[in-house]
C-alpha cells in the first residue's frame, strides 16, 4: 500500500476525503482542525497506515464481507442483512434524533457489559461535532441527536487502543464504519486485541463546517438546539424558533467527498440505524450479523427498545433511496475517471466492487 | 577590546579592529554623546562605547531606531558637546529625512555620522552605496582606507564638523569595520567639554533659506579637502594608468601594483575625502595621464563624480573605467585583491598568473559537509515557523506571511519551511500586510500575517500597527518576542530592562502598548506547538486586526544561563524510518539537536547543541524523546 504522499495526492488533493478520522493521531504529518484534514510537511514513508485504512482507497471488499457477515442475505442496495425493523426507544431521552434507537442500544451495551467504552459524537454548540470516548451512561444523552457536520471522530479508536480498551462500541457514519473495517482487517493495526461493536448511521451526505459560518451570518446570535432533515430541506431548531434552510442552499455545503460515496446505510456495520421515513419518532434498524443480533435482542429483552417488522413497501423505498445514491455517485466517480481527476482512477473504495457485482 | 580603546598610551601601537579604531578616534575627539541602533558590521562601536561610557564620562545609548539615535546626537550638539552616531547602510536611510534637514540647520557641537556599508551584503538584506546620501543631503564625506585612518579620520571629522558647523559623514565598509590592523594611539583629552548654555538665537532650524548656506559649507569643505593629508598620490609623474581609489580599494590597488611590478608605470591616487571631491588636486593628476581606473566599493560614485569633473574640463582627455557597465569590475558585489589585480593587469596589458592554490594531500583533507543557514538548536523561531506552516496549511487557500528583518528572516529558507511570502525593510511586514488585508473587501480570501521581532517592533512597527489598527485591516500581526536583538549580538532594546551603559531601565511591554492602541492581544508560547497552531488558525479566521505575541526567550540566552535540560531518545520506542514518523524530528522539524544514528536506524539527541527546549519531544508521535525530569 502506498504512503502519505499518495494519500495527499490521491485523496486529500482530489477532495475525496470523508473526514472519518481513521488516519489521524498515529502520524505527525496528518493534522486536523475543524473540518480541515491536511498533510503539511512532506511524508517520505512509502508504505503508510494512512493509505491502508482510508475508506477511499482500494480494498478487497469480498474479504471484508466474508470476515464480518457470514450468515446474512446480501443485496446490492443495502448490503448484508439479517433482519430489518422499525424501532423506537422505550425510554426516550431529550435530544434524541428520531426514535432514540441508537441511544437505547448504547445504554444496553454498557449495562450488559457488552462493551467497556463508547465512542460517541456530541458537540458543544449542537452544531460543531466533537467526538469522545466514555464509559458513563450520562454521556449517552450528551451525544444524542445527529450532528450533520462531518467529524473525524474515528481518530479516537487509536486513543482507545493506546489506552488498552478491550471492548469498544462505536457509532459512526458509513464512511467511518468502512474505515473501521479496514483497520480491523489490516494486519498492521493494533486493533487485533480489541472487540468492536459498530453501529452505523444512515447517511446521505455530511456538511462542511462552513455551514456554521453561514448560519451565524444569516442569523446573528443564533444558538442551535438541534437539526433535522425532512424532505423539504434542513430544519434547525434554535433559540429563535425553527429555521428552514432550503435544500438547494444546504447542498452548497455538502462536503465534496460525499458525492463519491456509495454507501447510504452503513453496510459494513453490525447494526445500522436511520430515520423511519414514513413516521416521525421511529427508526429504521438493520441487523447485519450475530453481534448485531445479540445487542438488539438484549435491548428488546431489557425493555429499552421496541421493534416491529419493517413494512415491505417501506423496504422497497429504502432500497431505492440507497440505490439512487449509489447510482448518482457512481456517475460522479465515472466523471472523475473520465476527466483524469483521480489517480489512479480506481482508488475509490467499493467502485470496483460495485462495478463487478453490477456486471 | 575596551582596555585598548581607553589606554592612555599615546604613540603605542595596537592591533585594533576597525570598529575599535573608530571608537578610539571618537574618544580621542572627546565625545560626550554616542547613539546607534544595532546593525552589522558596525554594532561593536556602540557596544564598546557603552561599556566604557561611565569611565570615560560620556553617555551612550542603543536608541530605538536610527533616526532616534541621529537626532539625539543633533540635540546633544545644541549644547556644543561632540556626539557620534553610528549606523549601517540601511539604518542611514532610516535617518535619511533627518539627515537632509540636519544639513540645512547644521550643527553646533561636532556631529559625526559613521555609516558602515556592507558590500555583497554579508550581513545585510541588500547592498547599496551609502555615499549618495551624503551627496544628496549636501554633507562632507570621508572614507578611511586603513585602520589607522579609521581612528584618525573620526577625530579629524569632529574638528571639521565644528569648523564648518556641519554634520560630517564617514563611510566605512565591512572589511574596515570588521578587519584588524595596526593603529598607533593618540592622546585622550585631559578635559572634556561640558554642555554649554544654549543662547536664545543658538537654534538648529531647518528651513529652505539655508540651502545656499549649506552649499557654502560644502565649498569650504572642498577647499579644506584640497590640502588634506587623507588625499595623496604615489607614483610616476606621468603614469600610463592612474588608479583612483577610496577605502579598501587603496589596499587592493597598492598590492596589485607591487605584485605586477608596475610602480614605475602606474600611479595611485588615494582619496580619503570623497564628497565634495578635491577638484584641483584631482585635475592636477588627471592632466598627467590618459587612462584612469577607479577602484571603489559598490556604486560608481567616484567614477561618475570624477567623470563630471572631466566633463567640465574639455582639455582633459582620459579614458575612464571602473564599475559602471561592469567593464573593469563586476557591477555588483564586493571587490577583492584578485579582481583589482586582474583589472590593472588587463588595462596595462601585462600577463599575470595567479598562484594555483596548494592542494592538501588526500589523507589530510578534511571533508567539510555542506551546511545551510539555520536557526540555533532550541530557537523559538523554528517552532514559530513550524506552527505558522501548520496553521496556514489548515486553510484551504493557505495564507501569506509578510516577513521582516531579524534572525527570523531565516524562516524564508528551509529552516522555516520557506515560510515568508515577502521580505523588505525594517517594519515592512506590518505595512505590506495592512495593504493586502484591506483587499478582503474585494473578496481577497487568504489570511494575511505580518511578523516582527521584538526589537524590530520598537524600531519601526509602531506606526504600521497604528495604521493597521486605525484602518482595521484584516490581518494578524505576530510579534516574535524572544527578548533579544539576537541577530546583531544581544544589544538592549526598549523591551529589556538594561541599557547600553548597563543601567537599569523600565522595560516597555509590547502587550500593553498594543492594547493601549486598542488591539486585541493574545500571548502564546511557540514551544506549545499544538495549542499555538490552533491559536493562529482561529485568529486568522477572525476579521479585523489581531495581535499575537509569541513569547519565548532566545535559546542562546537560555544556554548562557546554563539552565538547559537533558533530552534523550528511547530507541525501543523510536519508529525511525517506519510509518508514523519517517524521521520526523531530524528530517522535518530539523533542529540541529535532533540527529540520526545511521547504524541503529534510530533518532538521537546531539547533547552538545541541544538546549532541552523539549519541543521535539512534544512532536514525536511515539513519545520516544524523553526530557530529564519528566514532562516536556
Ligand atoms: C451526517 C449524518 C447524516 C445522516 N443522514 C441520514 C439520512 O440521510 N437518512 C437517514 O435516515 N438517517 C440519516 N442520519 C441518521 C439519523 O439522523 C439518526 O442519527 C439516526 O436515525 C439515529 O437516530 P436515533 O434517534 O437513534 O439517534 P440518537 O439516539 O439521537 O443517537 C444519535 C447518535 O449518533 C451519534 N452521532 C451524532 N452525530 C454524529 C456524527 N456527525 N458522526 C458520527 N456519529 C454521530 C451520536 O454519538 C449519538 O449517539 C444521518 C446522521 C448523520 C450524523
Ligand atoms: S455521504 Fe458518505 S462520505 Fe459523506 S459523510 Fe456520509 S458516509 Fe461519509
Amino acid at each position: 500500500m502506498p504512503g502519505g504522499r499518495d494519500l495527499k495526492n490521491d485523496i486529500l488533493n482530489s477532495s475525496l476525503c470523508t473526514l472519518c478520522g481513521a488516519c489521524l493521531d498515529w502520524c505527525p504529518y496528518i493534522k486536523n482542525l475543524d473540518d480541515n484534514l491536511v498533510i503539511t510537511f512532506d511524508c517520505n514513508v512509502a508504505e503508510g497506515r494512512c493509505y491502508t485504512v482510508c475508506p477511499r482507497t482500494n480494498t478487497d471488499w469480498h474479504q471484508v464481507n466474508s470476515s464480518f457477515f457470514t450468515d446474512a442475505d446480501w443485496s446490492q442496495e443495502i448490503g448484508s442483512c439479517v433482519k430489518v425493523y422499525r424501532a423506537k426507544s422505550l425510554s426516550s431521552i431529550p435530544g434524541q434524533q428520531d426514535g432514540g434507537t441508537v441511544s437505547a442500544l448504547l445504554k444496553t451495551a454498557l449495562e450488559e457489559k457488552l462493551t467497556d467504552a463508547l465512542l460517541l459524537t456530541g458537540s458543544r454548540d449542537n452544531m460543531q461535532p466533537e467526538s469522545f470516548i466514555t464509559n458513563s451512561l450520562s454521556y449517552i444523552e450528551k451525544a444524542a441527536g445527529s450532528k450533520f457536520l462531518a467529524s473525524p471522530g474515528f481518530r479516537k479508536i487509536m486513543q482507545a487502543a493506546q489506552e488498552g480498551v478491550k471492548k469498544l462500541l462505536v457509532v459512526g457514519r458509513p464512511c467511518q464504519i468502512q474505515a473501521l473495517r479496514k483497520m480491523q482487517v489490516s494486519q498492521a493495526d493494533q486493533l487485533k486485541d480489541m472487540d468492536i461493536i459498530s453501529i452505523g448511521l444512515f447517511c446521505m451526505w455530511s456538511l462542511s463546517w462552513e455551514f456554521t459560518n453561514y448560519l451565524q451570518n444569516e442569523y446573528p446570535g443564533l444558538t442551535i438546539k438541534s437539526m433535522a432533515i425532512p424532505r423539504h430541506g434542513v430544519e434547525i431548531m434554535t433559540n429563535q424558533g425553527v429555521k428552514t434552510i432550503p435544500t438547494a442552499k444546504v447542498r452548497e455545503f455538502i462536503r465534496p467527498g460525499c458525492s463519491y460515496c456509495l454507501d447510504m446505510t452503513s453496510e459494513l456495520a453490525d447494526i445500522s440505524v436511520g430515520a423511519f421515513e414514513a413516521e416521525a419518532g421511529w427508526n429504521t434498524l438493520i441487523v447485519r450479523n450475530s453481534s448485531g443480533t445479540e445487542l438488539v435482542s438484549k435491548a428488546v429483552g431489557n425493555g429499552l427498545l421496541h421493534v416491529e417488522d419493517y413494512p415491505e413497501n417501506e423496504l422497497q423505498l429504502l432500497k431505492s433511496a440507497s440505490f439512487n445514491k449509489k447510482a448518482r455517485n457512481l456517475n460522479s466517480i465515472k466523471e472523475l475517471i473520465a476527466n483524469d481527476a483521480i489517480n489512479p482512477p480506481v482508488n475509490i473504495s467499493q467502485y470496483d466492487y460495485l462495478e463487478e457485482v453490477n456486471s | 577590546m575596551e582596555w585598548m580603546i581607553t589606554a592612555k598610551e599615546p604613540g603605542k601601537t595596537y592591533l585594533l579592529q576597525g570598529n575599535e579604531a573608530i571608537a578610539r578616534g571618537a574618544l580621542e575627539a572627546g565625545i560626550r554623546f554616542a547613539a546607534a541602533y544595532p546593525g552589522s558590521p558596525s554594532s561593536e562601536i556602540l557596544t564598546m562605547l557603552g561599556h566604557v561610557a561611565k569611565d570615560m564620562n560620556l553617555y551612550a545609548e542603543w536608541s530605538t531606531n536610527e533616526t532616534c539615535s541621529f537626532e539625539a546626537c543633533m540635540g546633544a550638539s545644541m549644547s556644543k558637546v561632540r556626539s557620534l552616531c553610528i549606523a549601517k547602510q540601511n539604518g542611514l536611510l532610516v535617518i535619511g529625512d533627518a539627515l537632509h534637514t540636519a544639513a540645512l540647520s547644521g550643527c553646533k557641537g561636532g556631529v559625526v555620522l559613521v555609516v558602515a556599508d556592507d558590500p555583497s551584503a554579508h550581513s545585510s538584506t541588500n547592498e547599496f552605496d551609502a555615499r549618495h546620501q551624503a551627496r544628496s543631503a549636501g554633507l562632507p564625506l570621508l572614507e578611511p582606507a586603513t585602520f589607522q585612518e579609521a581612528k584618525d579620520m573620526v577625530k579629524w571629522a569632529f574638528d571639521l564638523s565644528e569648523e564648518l558647523g556641519q554634520v560630517v559623514m564617514i563611510r566605512g565598509v565591512t572589511r574596515i569595520h570588521h578587519g584588524r590592523g595596526n593603529v598607533t594611539l593618540g592622546e585622550l583629552p585631559e578635559q572634556l567639554k561640558e554642555p554649554q548654555l544654549v543662547a536664545e538665537w543658538d537654534r538648529l532650524v531647518a528651513i529652505n533659506w539655508f540651502h545656499d548656506l549649506m552649499l557654502d559649507k560644502l565649498d569650504k569643505a572642498r577647499s579644506i579637502f584640497e590640502n588634506s593629508d587623507f588625499n595623496s598620490y604615489e607614483g610616476p609623474d606621468n603614469p600610463e594608468l592612474l588608479v583612483i581609489t577610496s577605502g579598501t580599494g587603496w589596499f587592493y590597488s597598492q598590492e596589485a601594483i607591487d605584485i605586477l611590478n608596475l610602480n614605475e608605470r602606474v600611479g595611485l591616487l588615494k582619496l580619503g575625502c570623497t564628497w565634495p571631491l578635491p577638484q584641483e588636486f584631482l585635475l592636477k593628476h588627471l592632466r598627467q595621464t590618459k587612462k584612469v581606473l577607479i577602484v571603489e566599493e559598490i556604486d560608481p560614485f567616484l567614477e561618475q563624480n570624477v567623470s563630471s569633473i572631466i566633463g567640465h574640463n574639455p582639455n582633459i582627455q582620459v579614458e575612464i573605467s571602473g564599475r559602471s557597465e561592469g567593464k573593469a569590475f563586476p557591477r555588483i558585489g564586493e571587490l577583492n585583491p584578485d579582481l583589482v589585480r586582474n583589472a590593472i593587469a588587463g588595462m596595462m596589458q601585462v600577463s599575470y598568473e595567479a598562484p594555483t592554490s596548494i592542494a592538501l594531500p588526500a589523507d589530510e583533507q578534511v571533508l567539510i559537509p555542506p551546511r545551510e543557514l539555520t536557526f540555533c538548536a532550541g530557537c523559538p523561531h523554528r517552532a514559530s515557523f513550524f506552527v505558522l506552516k501548520q496553521s496556514l496549511g489548515m486553510r484551504p487557500a493557505g495564507g501569506l506571511v509578510m516577513g521582516d528583518i531579524g534572525c527570523y528572516t531565516m524562516g524564508g529558507q528551509r529552516a522555516g519551511h520557506y515560510g515568508l511570502n515577502s521580505l523588505g525593510c525594517m517594519g515592512g511586514g506590518v505595512n505590506m500586510a495592512e495593504g493586502l488585508g484591506q483587499l478582503t473587501r474585494f473578496g481577497f480570501k487568504q489570511p494575511v500575517i505580518a511578523l516582527a521581532g521584538d526589537s524590530t517592533f520598537f524600531h519601526s512597527c509602531l506606526p504600521g500597527l497604528v495604521n493597521a489598527k486605525y484602518h482595521n485591516s484584516d490581518m494578524l500581526f505576530i510579534v516574535l518576542d524572544n527578548s533579544a536583538t539576537a541577530m546583531t549580538g544581544f544589544q538592549p532594546h526598549p523591551g529589556i530592562s538594561v541599557t547600553a551603559m548597563g543601567e537599569k531601565a523600565e522595560a516597555i511591554s509590547i502587550e500593553k502598548l498594543a492594547e493601549a492602541i486598542g488591539c486585541q492581544v493574545t500571548v502564546a508560547d511557540p514551544y506549545d506547538v499544538e495549542n499555538t497552531t490552533e491559536t493562529i488558525y482561529r485568529l486568522t479566521k477572525k476579521p479585523g486586526l489581531k495581535v499575537l505575541i509569541l513569547k519565548r526567550e532566545c535559546a542562546t540566552l537560555v544556554l548562557r544561563k546554563g539552565t538547559r535540560r537533558r533530552m534523550w531518545v528511547d530507541p525501543a520506542l523510536c519508529r525511525g524510518d517506519d510509518c508514523g514518523c519517517g524521521r520526523f524530528c531530524s528530517r522535518v522539524w530539523g533542529c540541529p539537536g535532533n540527529i540520526w544514528d545511521y547504524t541503529a536506524g534510530k533518532a538521537q539527541i546531539d547533547e552538545v547543541v541541544c538546549i532541552g527546549c523539549g519541543v521535539c519531544a512534544s512532536l514525536c508521535p511515539a513519545g520516544a524523546i524523553k526530557v530529564e525530569g519528566g514532562e516536556a
